[in-house]
């Protein structure tokens, strides 16, 4: 149950409170650029999703397994070197960016093949903003989450599994998903508006973006109040 | 030790990182390889690049990848005009057929001072926005002079002159921007067999009576015209020109039912001063035109 009740908190809280574009404004590039049309940010926010799973997958296992300090593979492989005690405390948690821009960028590639040759429509849609991603740090934001949490555990017990893993990412993108599809809205309605001429474009558009992390910011909390009172 | 370690376990998980991720995207670049042409390229770069839409398609490349396609003409980018088009077809190995340019026409004649039952209007100043409100001005068919088309060309080419937009047929370069936005599809755009074309500058579909309360000069719906000259042809109380027909003998008589047109709504419009159209070469206006463009409206109310 409390099992239950800790993943359905990483969920709500990498979609709603703790939103990636309205709580921690990552992510604002493709928020901006792509929301101009509904459709269009809904096929963004699904491509960011994906590449966001994927990522974490990769991530996640390669700093569980070869990144994290004493951890089992590569301490097996120093355990042919060095004596055991130091071979246990082996710590290769400083390739952590690198190896995860790799993997970020390798899935974004593969993504991309995939979305060209099943849904060329969206693939031209996309544009530029697709090879994007690579450099989304949403997407390495979640990757680096998953890092403090598997790393920075108090107990090997209180580390993140895989399944936290994958459900932060999973609802990270959803949450991404929304606040675009949100904006979209937003801008598709400000087309008829008379926005006064040194607000056009871009400015009202931050402007827009500002406000509506001030509305997000009515879910601060609620995470904490929920836990106290479901686990009771 | 434990230094040259560490290098060694750095160095090797990139490397294994690499070689697996590798193999996985280029097994990937196999199974989802997409075939393009090399010809889209060589047509993307023979076009003028403006994405203006001219066309029909999203741009540039989506027009250049559907000429590959056998999808489109390569006579159909209209911003380039006589030369690409030859290029294009150089490109694809076809000769090229002579086309006409295409050009908007506004079916609406009134200025302000023309327009009856207009009301002081307080709301945003955009046609789109006005066409939603009823009473802006008596005649619900008609130009609302707020200038939506004037923003939508990238070309200075169309302008709000007392009210009534107005092509600058010099500059225009027939992307159709202008028809896009109009919110009560006023400009057409048409073939130009020749530099000036007759057109019926009025839009509105009511009886006579109710088109005399709301307008000074629109279309009364009379039949004038159509007994004149069968060019003409009175469909819902207004009077529409069938392009298809557009001939030099037939062109004579419409002059004749322009002049008989109580209204003056029968007029010239396209580049230049008068030309006498007797003078023209019959091959120029003998070929039949074509409704291949306005895909906002829908055949109804296609008058090209």
């Amino acid at each position: 149950m409390i099992y239950l009740l800790d993943l359905f908190l990483i969920a709500l809280g990498a979609a709603l409170i703790n939103n990636f574009v309205f709580y921690y404004f990552v992510g604002i590039c493709p928020f901006i650029g792509v929301s101009r049309h509904l459709d269009m940010a809904v096929g963004m926010g699904c491509a960011v999703t994906f590449v966001m799973v994927i990522a974490a997958f990769i991530s996640w296992t390669i700093t569980t397994f070869v990144l994290m300090p004493g951890a089992p593979v590569s301490a097996w492989v120093a355990g042919f070197f060095l004596a055991p005690e130091t071979a246990a405390t082996i710590d290769l948690s400083i390739l952590c960016y690198i190896a995860y821009i790799f993997a970020i960028s390798s899935s974004v590639q593969f993504v991309e093949m995939y979305v060209r040759k099943f849904f060329p429509k969206l693939y031209e849609s996309f544009g530029v903003f697709l090879p994007l991603i690579t450099t989304n740090c949403a997407i390495l934001f979640a990757c680096l989450t998953i890092m403090a949490k598997v790393t920075a555990a108090d107990t090997p017990a209180d580390a993140w599994g895989l399944d936290k893993a994958l459900t932060l990412a999973f609802f990270g993108g959803l949450g991404f998903t929304i606040a675009i599809v949100i904006m979209a809205g937003i801008r598709e309605e400000l087309e008829l508006a008379d926005v006064p001429r040194p607000f056009k474009g871009a400015a009202i558009t931050l402007i827009i973006a500002g406000i509506l992390a001030m509305a997000f910011m009515g879910f601060t909390g609620v995470d904490a109040g929920l836990r106290n009172a479901l686990a009771m | 030790m434990i230094t040259w370690v560490n290098i060694g376990l750095s160095a090797s998980v990139l490397f294994g990182m690499a070689i697996i991720l590798t193999y996985i995207l280029g097994w990937a670049s196999k199974a989802f390889h997409v075939h393009v042409d090399p010809r889209q390229e060589e047509v993307l770069e023979a076009l003028p690049g403006a994405n203006c839409g001219g066309c029909g398609h999203a741009g540039c490349s989506s027009f250049a990848a559907a000429v590959v396609e056998g999808e489109a003409e390569v006579t159909g980018c209209t911003a380039g005009g006589e030369a690409c088009a030859e290029s294009l077809a150089r490109i694809m190995g076809i000769e090229a057929q002579d086309s006409f340019p295409t050009r908007p026409i506004v079916h609406c004649g009134a200025t302000f001072d023309n327009r009856l039952q207009r009301v002081e209007y307080f709301g945003e100043k955009r046609c789109a926005a006005a066409n939603l409100v009823t009473g802006v001005q008596g005649c619900i068919y008609g130009c609302l002079g707020f200038g939506d088309c004037q923003n939508a060309c990238e070309f200075d080419a169309i302008h709000v002159i007392d009210g009534l937009a107005t092509v600058d047929y010099d500059k225009c370069i027939g992307c159709g921007a202008c028809a896009r936005v109009c919110p009560r599809n006023i400009i057409t755009i048409t073939s130009f067999v020749a530099d000036r074309m007759l057109a019926v500058t009025c839009s509105n579909q009511d009886p006579g009576p109710d088109v005399k309360r709301v307008c000074n000069v629109g279309c009364l719906g009379c039949k004038s015209c159509q007994r004149a000259s069968s060019l003409f042809k009175i469909e819902n109380n207004l009077s529409t020109v069938n392009y298809d027909a557009y001939s030099i003998e037939e062109l004579e008589k419409a002059v004749i039912a322009s002049k008989r047109c109580a209204r003056h709504r029968l007029a010239f419009v396209g580049k230049g001063d008068e030309v006498d159209i007797g003078n023209l070469p019959v091959e120029a206006l003998t070929r039949a035109v074509t409704a291949d463009f306005k895909t906002t409206v829908d055949d109804t109310e296609w008058r090209g």
